[in-house]
């Protein structure tokens, strides 16, 4: 049964479907919410969160739409509420963009003992330092293998676009990568 | 095809999306474009190194906030509809003025009867909720790819109803076909519930028989050969009597085949 058709049984009541979609996409979902903000306590709570909201709003889903679309846009919003709520609850709080400046640059973790791993650590690292639009339409487009008319979908704009900010990112994450390979050099 | 255009069909071409025609026309401008070339090799390497990141996997905490979320979710859900299909009389401020008009009767008149118990269709609304939610929670594990997922979908299959076919037909599923001998194994164990249920235990038996002459490792098989000897099911005499004489099975096999058989006489 396809996604949308779950979610459609999900919309007119029977909730116990939802399961489905869980099995279905909690994983990637997780991912995703890692791969934004590095930390996996908020990717979990964020995972729940996007579920609850899907019940929440079952009845506003338009079958139309592509649920995978649908389901990231909730995702984006349940991450800004969470950074937004953050921001409220801690006045003196750096930007989420400082604080992930600070993770980014602490000492390497473990992982960059083997230099494979090395290489690996050092493209996580670039990977993070890329703004957060940059590696929100890597993530969507490399990791959880969306296709371009459904990224465009979540992010409100034209496909071509997306071609455009996809190819972009890739070139700052050159960039980033190659400027922290010299650094380790130098 | 320009060079721009060129750059805005990379990311296509790295994950092979582009079609046949503009496959051609990209291909074209490559050969006749260093520049372009050099580019495409060298950030298509970074490109595809993406996939040698490691996946992070959440904790199996996920899945049980989920289960527990959904569940009071759904009781909330019903507990609501019940109350918006009741009577008047049935919401609470009428209920409690009758709880107060009754309690005053009642003092006036002694405490010579007690009524009893719970609503019964409620209880049994709740039941049925949880049954049906321990089935979904067993039947998604025992589909998972990871053999601990589909394990722990074995042990959440105790928790269903025996009477539940569907989860009987997960857990032959798994005895019959799951890659993993010890997902195999918890599975055959898992089958005994069934075999006592009045709903299940023709279905249950007959799986059981039809699973020996399907596995080939020594260990499960014996598990099934003690499963059968325990139902005393004679059935599967004629496919134990091939196993005692078929001299390429396990000796071991061979030998509590033959046991089984002294055993059912």
């Amino acid at each position: 049964m396809t996604d949308n058709a779950v979610m459609e049984q999900v919309s007119a009541g029977q909730v116990a479907q939802l399961a489905v979609l869980f099995e279905r996409y909690h994983r990637p979902l997780f991912r995703y919410f890692v791969s934004m903000n590095r930390d996996r306590e908020t990717a979990e709570d964020l995972v729940q969160d996007v579920f609850f909201r899907m019940l929440r709003y079952r009845t506003s889903y338009n079958p139309a739409q592509s649920f995978t679309s649908w389901m990231y846009q909730i995702a984006r919003n349940a991450g800004v509420d969470r950074l937004r709520k953050r921001r409220t609850e801690v006045v003196d709080i750096e930007t989420f963009a400082d604080r992930r400046a600070e993770l980014v640059s602490a000492s390497p973790g473990p992982e960059e003992s083997a230099s494979r791993g090395q290489d690996l650590a050092l493209l996580r690292r670039a990977l993070d330092r890329l703004p957060e639009d940059k590696r929100e339409i890597l993530v969507l487009s490399r990791f959880q293998g969306m296709k371009y008319d459904d990224i465009a979908a979540v992010l409100g704009c034209e496909v071509a676009t997306v071609k455009v900010r996809v190819y972009r990112a890739i070139r700052a994450l050159e960039q980033i990568y190659f400027a922290l390979e010299r650094e380790k050099v130098s | 095809m320009t060079c721009d255009q060129a750059k805005t069909r990379m990311t296509e071409y790295w994950s092979l999306a582009l079609g046949e025609a503009e496959q051609k026309e990209f291909s074209e401008h490559l050969a006749s474009c260093e520049a372009c070339r050099s580019e495409v090799s060298r950030i298509g390497a970074l490109w595809q190194s993406l996939d040698l990141l490691p996946v992070e996997e959440p904790s199996g905490k996920v899945r049980e906030r989920f289960y527990e979320m959904l569940g009071a979710y759904r009781q909330g859900l019903a507990s609501v509809e019940t109350r918006k299909g009741e009577p008047w009389w049935r919401k609470p401020v009428w209920q409690i003025a009758a709880a107060a008009a009754v309690l005053a009767i009642g003092m006036g008149i002694g405490y010579g009867v007690r009524g009893g118990g719970q609503p019964p269709g409620e209880v049994s609304q709740l039941r049925e909720e949880v049954a049906n939610m321990r089935q979904l929670v067993a039947l998604s594990l025992l589909q998972q790819q990871s053999a601990s997922e589909r394990l722990r979908g074995v042990s959440w299959s105790y928790q269903v109803e025996p009477s539940d076919k569907e989860v009987l037909n997960a857990l032959v599923t798994a005895v019959n076909h799951d890659p993993n001998v010890n997902v195999r194994l918890a599975a055959v164990d898992a089958l005994r519930p069934f075999t006592g249920s009045p709903a299940t235990h023709l279905a249950a038996r007959n799986a059981v028989v039809q699973a020996l002459p399907k596995q080939t490792v020594p260990i499960v098989q014996v598990a099934l050969i003690d499963f059968l000897a325990e139902l005393k099911e004679r059935n599967a005499a004629p496919e134990l009597r091939r196993l005692v004489s078929d001299p390429d099975i396990d000796s071991g096999v061979r030998k509590r085949a033959e046991w089984a058989l002294e055993r059912m006489q």
